[in-house]
């Protein structure tokens, strides 16, 4: 028999008790190195043993418990998808979730991990396997080849009860299996399977045996020629699995999840359990944010509370307003437990950066969404921080579980009176110093208090963080004027009242948009000439003046023409 | 006064520095310039210790020289609590067992990174054949002491510093060509070893995450 890198047989890789939490093993098959972890939430990741920045193995990384980070240079991959969620050096801190390593299909079952070198073949239990309480035998390596592992391990069987040679490298004679695990063409490793509980005395005179049997082979293979070993070419991960993304991504995916769960977080919040259909959900980064299409035809952002690698479900908090007009409300009145709704990939306006050595979190009511899923991220990787949380009255206090489990400092602020909230973010902030980074999400009014204070304070622009949903200014539509799309070679007349974005979809460009009031980002565009007149709440000043860029969903001209990298 | 004449990427002078992080001992470091400087072969340094190695601790008068020893020393001097070099004689005796294999382990795992990275004349392959066959008994000790309920080399339920004497250069073990893929237990163990609160990294030692709270 001849080892194929393709063989889409399933093998033991490991035993159940290697995999304790926060740990990485470090496991081989075929000649694939594997990095193998057990996340927080009890899944088993099996992983290609590089990081993608510069192959550097992931079995010297860091289990955090729901990510994996590279030792190296920091990248981080989420549990389940595998999926890069952090990139040190790059400018928006957030990669797109097209950034995968590669991923190998894995089963825990009977004491043993499982995995294969690819999906061809779905998981089926050994002859046998059920009905036992299964306790796997100290792993023994052999440097020899796999199939004179398994021939030896036959010999082992007492002559009046010849072994039961099984398909998949495994034997039986009495209560006792054996796998053995090619690792390359010239290593192998036993497992023992134990169909009952033994005692120390059992598990030494095993553990003696395959010593024995070990020290027989390798002395043997010393006198034969080695084997080529396998050589899996580290197939690159696809090009559109591994590449940068663009800074704004046209959406149109859409996503359909099931509503699991729907309960009163608190007054006037309801939380929304949003889990995938079948396996997982898309990376995402704390932060992000996904569009919920509603069952009016309306699409709302909705912020992701879930912590690192948190990828079965998504928990958003939506905000109950009796006088709100369609979104939300459609959401908390119509839409029940078990309904499908259709959401896009995550994506993320509101970065977090993990290189700071203060972050200090405001949220103001159901502001606290974007900034609990950051808490948690920082909070699993032990990094410094400080959530303070505004809510008029206790009862509106969302989420209170997951924030009484952080072990950061959490400040619930209740009921203060408006000039206090001023005083009490003023005090908050204090001085800024180098690498200090504050993020918030709130009420308009509490946005403007936060960076209106941090600025009188020495903050710079860079280190205030905020996210706006809504975009509550008076959009003024009444000017007209021309654009031209450079790439798209078109001159389009935009007339008062009708916004580019409409214009241009008009004259049958497709082109991403989501909130379509300027907060959201998804329609910024590159300006090339022109002045431009802002009427959004998603750029920050210095970019507003910087006129390099526009949301085409509610800016305009104040020249007479805009020219447009569209 | 304790004065450590030490050599950053020396597994032997590492061990100090790492329990003296972990007792909160200061101490001054004088850098002794081991590759290429040879300084540890220097008239100097041979007066202090004339088998010509690092590391050495001078404490107040008292000048010592050997790793393990000098281990010994800290732990009885300055541990308050006594755990890391235990009392008791059949601990000690195990304790002192496991600095044996210590040594075993720098003259396997350690020459085959001196061959390798430091370009000095050893037997690589010998050195290598040699460290696994050490790293091989230790998972399989680990492997068992996992069984029976002990996560350290010794007996005791907290670590001891035949812990901290053999860890280093397991650690840098790949420096050497070892890989330790074949020893499970023994990489479980080494991250047992880097949550010890106290615990600092040397260059090729880095941290391990946070172990899981058990709520
Ligand atoms: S579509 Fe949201 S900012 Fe333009």
């Amino acid at each position: 028999m001849t080892l194929s890198l393709s063989d889409p047989t399933w093998y033991p890789i490991a035993s159940s008790e290697d995999l304790p939490f926060r740990h990485v093993y470090q496991g081989q098959l075929l000649g694939r190195e594997l990095a193998v972890w057990r996340a927080d939430d009890g899944n088993v990741n099996v992983w290609e043993n590089r990081c993608l920045h510069r192959g550097v193995r992931l079995s010297i990384g860091i289990n955090e418990g729901g990510e994996l980070k590279c030792q190296y240079h920091g990248w981080r991959y989420a549990n389940r998808s595998a999926g890069c969620t952090y990139i040190p050096a790059h400018p928006a801190d957030a990669p797109a979730r097209r950034i995968e390593n590669r991923t190998y299909p894995v089963r825990e079952a009977y004491g043993l991990i499982w995995s294969a070198a690819n999906d061809d073949q779905p998981f089926r239990p050994f002859a046998g396997a059920e009905g036992y309480d299964w306790f796997p035998l100290r792993p023994m390596p052999v440097n020899a080849a796999p199939e004179d592992v398994l021939a030896a391990i036959a010999r082992l069987a007492p002559d009046d009860q010849p072994a039961d040679i099984l398909p998949g490298l495994a034997i039986r004679f009495g209560g006792t299996y054996y796998f053995v695990q090619p690792v390359d063409a010239s290593r192998a490793v036993i497992r023992g399977l134990l169909s009952t509980q033994p005692d120390l005395a059992t598990l030494r005179s095993n553990n003696e045996t395959l010593s024995k049997l070990r020290d027989r082979l390798e002395r043997l293979a010393a006198r034969k020629p080695a084997p080529t070993p396998l050589q899996p070419a580290f197939d690159k991960v696809s090009a559109d699995l591994a590449t940068m993304p663009d800074i704004a991504i046209p959406r149109g995916n859409t996503i359909t999840v099931v509503v699991k769960r729907k309960w009163t977080s608190a007054d006037g919040v309801i939380g929304f359990e949003l889990a995938a259909r079948d396996g997982h959900l898309p990376t995402f980064q704390p932060g992000a944010h996904i569009d919920v299409h509603l069952p009016n035809g309306m699409t709302r952002q909705y912020s992701l509370t879930n912590g690192p690698g948190e990828l079965m479900s998504y928990i958003i908090g939506v905000k109950q307003e009796s006088a709100s007009k369609g979104g939300s409300k459609v959401l908390v009145e119509t839409v029940r437990e078990g309904d499908l709704l259709s959401i896009s990939e995550p994506r993320n306006n509101f970065p977090l950066r993990r290189d700071a050595v203060r972050s200090v979190l405001i949220a103001g009511g159901i502001g606290i969404t974007p900034l609990l899923s950051m808490a948690r991220f920082l909070d699993k990787s032990s990094l410094p921080y400080e959530l303070h949380y505004f809510t008029r009255a206790g009862e509106q206090v969302a989420f209170r579980g997951d924030l009484e489990a952080l072990h950061g400092k959490v400040i619930l602020h209740t009921g203060l009176p408006r000039a206090q909230i001023g005083t009490t973010i003023a005090t908050t902030l204090g001085q800024w110093s180098f690498a200090q980074h504050v993020y918030v999400c709130g009420p308009a009014a509490m946005l403007e208090t936060v960076r209106d204070t941090a600025a009188a304070q020495g903050w710079p622009e860079e280190s205030i963080h905020y996210e706006y949903f809504k975009n509550d200014k008076v959009i003024d539509d009444s000017s007209a004027f021309d654009v031209e799309l450079a790439r798209s070679a078109m001159t389009l007349h935009i007339p008062s009242g009708k916004t580019i974005l409409e214009v241009m979809r008009e004259a049958g460009l497709t082109v991403p948009s989501s909130c379509e009031q300027g907060a959201c980002g998804t329609c910024l565009t590159r300006v090339m000439e022109g002045e431009v007149d802002h009427q959004d709440v998603y750029l920050n000043k210095s970019e507003k003046v910087s006129n390099s860029c526009m949301m085409t969903c509610v800016s305009r001209a104040k020249s007479a023409r805009l020219v447009l990298d569209i | 006064m304790i004065t450590l004449y030490d050599f950053e990427l020396s597994g032997n002078c590492y061990k100090l520095r790492l329990l003296m992080s972990i007792l909160k001992l200061r101490c001054d470091i004088i850098p002794v310039d081991f590759y290429p400087g040879r300084q540890h072969k220097a008239d100097w340094f041979l007066r202090l210790n004339p088998f010509g190695q690092l590391p050495v601790l001078k404490d107040d008068e008292l000048i010592l020289s050997d790793s393990g020893a000098i281990l010994a020393y800290l732990a009885k001097t300055y541990d308050e609590t006594g755990l890391w070099f235990p009392d008791d004689p059949a601990v000690t005796s195990e304790v002192l067992r496991w600095h044996a294999v210590a040594d075993d382990i720098t003259s396997t795992a350690s020459a085959a990174r001196l061959a390798l990275g430091f370009f000095y004349d050893f037997d690589i392959e010998k050195a290598q054949k040699g460290a696994h066959r050490i790293f091989r008994l230790m998972d399989e000790h680990l492997w068992f002491g996992e069984k029976m309920g002990r996560d350290w080399l010794c007996s005791p339920a907290h670590p001891t510093t035949a812990d901290i004497a053999c860890f280093p250069y397991v650690m840098l073990s790949e420096e050497g060509g070892i890989g330790r893929q074949d020893y499970p237990a023994l990489r479980r163990w080494t991250d047992r070893v880097r949550r010890i609160p106290g615990f600092v990294v040397m260059s090729g030692i880095f941290p391990a995450g946070r172990a899981l709270e058990q709520a």
